[in-house]
């Protein structure tokens, strides 16, 4: 549902786009995700081959909703394939924020999720964290540009940020609120 | 008397030391999330659904229903005072709002969307109390046709309807359909989906998905692309409303409340209709020429008002159709309706009868709430304010710590924090490629009970679809689905026809 006054509105706001886009977009990540949208329902369909029909009285067993959904998704995907190379996908609006990705800045905050998920119940939940928000936030100073990033100053701030959270959180979480979280030692404090 | 004598019982509960105190962080922190650029009340209750493990039930949902609440007040201070088009419960209130702060009329506009806040959610907390247990009464007399065709309806119109495209909205919402079959079936009890993952038996946590579709794809989102955007800042005035713009203001109020509490109590959900009807409203109704030419130029103070009393007062609503049916329509709700799960209760008709001092504690929590964040929003609005000025890098990568604590927190498994990214790596594309989430989230919920009522009410029929066309309630319900697929398509259609008639 668009609303012109509404869509007006934020074409009159301060907020723009920082390279607004030369020409059309191309439109072959739209036919990627339609492809991937058309495998996630074939993928959905293989894996409903095997949940039994058994319906019992009421004629819907367990495996009805799944393959309602594999054959909608696979729809969808084929919907949307035929979209993107019909002149791509039907009032989509352009997306907010730039046109090209900053990857370096993606492989930064990546790599703190990864390594967090990785090493969290050997290193601990403070220490794990820390290094998560220390990956994190150096890869997004480098996405805005700040020169600042790579200096050992800026990289101490932030190891001393990081830990300045993590620690306060783990804290509150498992001593007040009783959930578990992983420490390094059994006392529970670290 | 009867709903008198319960909701005292329920304040009585609700102002214990304890839950007074959960009440006011609740509120504090919602605020602040609503504040807080890159995340909302969705991500924060679901980032804390870990607490479900211990807190006690009352305590936690009057927490919860804080930051439901307190959000929606946090919000519109950004969208006033931050030239950055919000999440869209507050972009009509930026319309006006972002042009009366330019004019140096911030405090103002603060002003009348904290109060019109304050009128419109007390004024629909009342609505609550005083329909809610007829609802549930009515509600009592539901079969499982008539709960799947409602489940339908908000399927329906969370996907097909409030969304730009009904294709992408309709991806969204089987996404979270396939999501949630995966684990054990509940009624023959044979896994789906599981893929030989035992972690999988369980089911994908809500938690995961919220967190990871708002939170951790936000802060992916924004070091891809938003990396270099710049928000710019308005001054914040003296908080204060001239007797003109009471004057203007109240009946603004009083509007938004009338239009937003009705679009709240039916389980179709979306803040976005009823905060730009009241807009519309506003903008048509207004008779000075002053007040009229302000409209889009220095900022109109009715177009705050309304709007954001229509926002209010359609959240606050939004808890009859969650409490009673157990309907959710929004990301919140959904995880809200998660967050009662968890305590092994469905919402639902029976919750008014078997959980009463849980519910009317909760609801007069919401009196309560209402009056704490006009105290914290008011006079406190320059503390809120200074969170603006935390740099975006600190801000999102502090976002990921507490995004681990309620991903790993729910069920200690590190696996689901790969999968945490997976999800958020998804969030990406969908906003990228402009998929709506909320369907994600509610189908994700709604699914595996829609499943068991639509599977109860085969049984009922003997194993024939026509037990829907049996049920006056039922087919009724089916007439309201082919309406709102139909009808918006149909007009538009029209309109179109119109335009080249009147082109030709």
């Amino acid at each position: 549902m668009s609303h012109p006054e509404l869509d007006a509105g934020r074409r009159d706001s301060a907020y723009q786009p920082i390279d607004p886009p030369e020409g059309g977009w191309p439109t072959w990540p739209q036919l990627l995700v339609g492809i991937g949208v058309l495998l996630t329902g074939l993928g959905l369909a293989w894996g409903a081959v095997g949940i039994s029909s058994d319906a019992g009285y009421g004629g819907v067993g367990p495996n009805f909703l799944p393959w309602l959904v594999a054959v909608v998704l696979t729809v969808c995907g084929g919907w949307m394939i035929w979209e993107a190379r019909t002149g791509g996908f039907r009032e989509l609006e352009d997306p907010p924020g730039a046109r090209h990705g900053n990857w370096t800045g993606f492989v930064w905050v990546s790599a703190g999720l990864l390594l967090n998920a990785a090493l969290i119940t050997r290193i601990g939940f403070i220490f794990s964290c820390a290094l998560c928000y220390l990956l994190a936030v150096q890869g997004l100073r480098r996405a805005a540009g700040q020169s600042a990033a790579g200096r050992p100053r800026t990289w101490l701030v932030d190891i001393v940020t990081g830990l300045l959270i993590a620690a306060p959180v783990f804290w509150t979480f498992t001593k007040f609120l009783a959930i578990n979280l992983p420490g390094l030692t059994a006392s529970g404090w670290l | 008397m009867d709903i008198f004598n319960a909701l005292m019982h329920g304040f009585a509960l609700a102002i214990t030391p304890a839950n007074l105190l959960w009440c006011l962080v609740g509120c504090a922190l919602g605020t602040a999330v609503g504040v807080l650029p890159g995340i909302g009340p969705a991500v924060a209750v679901a980032m804390l659904l870990p607490i479900t493990a211990k807190v006690d039930m009352t305590a936690s949902m009057i927490f919860f229903a804080g930051i439901y609440y307190g959000a929606m007040y946090g919000g519109s201070t950004t969208s006033i005072l931050l030239n950055t088009p919000g999440e869209t419960a507050s972009m009509v209130t930026a319309m006006e709002g972002n042009k009366m702060a330019k004019s140096g009329r911030a405090g103002a506009a603060l002003a009348t969307s904290a109060i019109g806040s304050f009128v419109a959610g007390t004024i629909a907390t009342v609505i609550v109390t005083l329909f809610a247990p007829y609802v549930a009464d009515f509600a009592v007399k539901l079969g499982p046709p008539e709960y799947f065709m409602l489940m339908l309806l908000a399927f329906t119109t969370v996907s097909a309807v409030l969304g730009k495209s009904t294709l992408r909205g309709m991806a969204a919402l089987f996404v979270g359909l396939a999501a949630g079959c995966v684990g054990l079936d509940q009624i023959s009890g044979q896994g789906r989906y599981v893929g030989g993952i035992p972690e999988l038996l369980d089911g994908i946590e809500i938690v995961l998905v919220a967190v990871g579709l708002f939170a951790v794809a936000e802060v992916l989102y924004a070091v891809l692309y938003e990396g270099r955007v710049k928000d710019s800042e308005n001054k914040l005035s003296r908080v204060h409303m001239t007797a003109r713009d009471w004057k203007r203001s109240i009946p603004a109020w009083l509007r938004g409340t009338a239009i937003g509490a009705p679009f709240g109590c039916i389980p179709a959900g979306g803040t976005e209709i009823p905060t730009f009807l009241s807009y519309a409203a506003e903008k048509k109704l207004v008779k000075d020429p002053r007040d009229k030419a302000e409209f889009g130029s220095t900022g109109a103070i009715e177009g705050v008002a309304g709007p954001e009393a229509a926002n209010n007062a359609t959240v606050t609503a939004a808890l009859i159709p969650l409490l009673t049916l157990g309907i959710p329509t929004s990301n919140t709700t959904a995880i809200l309706l998660g967050a009662f799960q968890n305590y092994g209760i469905q919402p639902g008709p029976q919750l008014f009868t078997n959980s009463a001092p849980l519910v009317w504690a909760l609801i007069a929590s919401l009196y309560i709430g209402n009056v704490m964040l006009l105290v914290l929003n008011l006079p406190m609005v320059g503390l809120w304010v200074k969170l603006l000025k935390i740099p975006k890098p600190q801000l999102y990568a502090g976002i990921l710590i507490f995004a681990t604590v309620g991903a790993y927190g729910m069920r200690q498994s590190a696996f689901d924090l790969f999968l945490l990214y997976g999800i958020g790596l998804l969030g990406v594309v969908m906003r990228r490629f402009d998929f709506p989430t909320a369907p994600v989230v509610v189908g994700m919920i709604l699914g595996p009970l829609a499943e068991a009522q639509l599977r109860n009410a085969m049984s009922i029929g003997e194993g024939s679809a026509m037990v829907f066309l049996q049920r006056p309630m039922s087919i009724a319900l089916i007439v309201v689905v082919l309406a709102v697929l139909i009808l918006p398509r149909a007009f538009k259609v029209m309109g179109e026809r119109r335009l080249r008639a009147a082109g030709a």
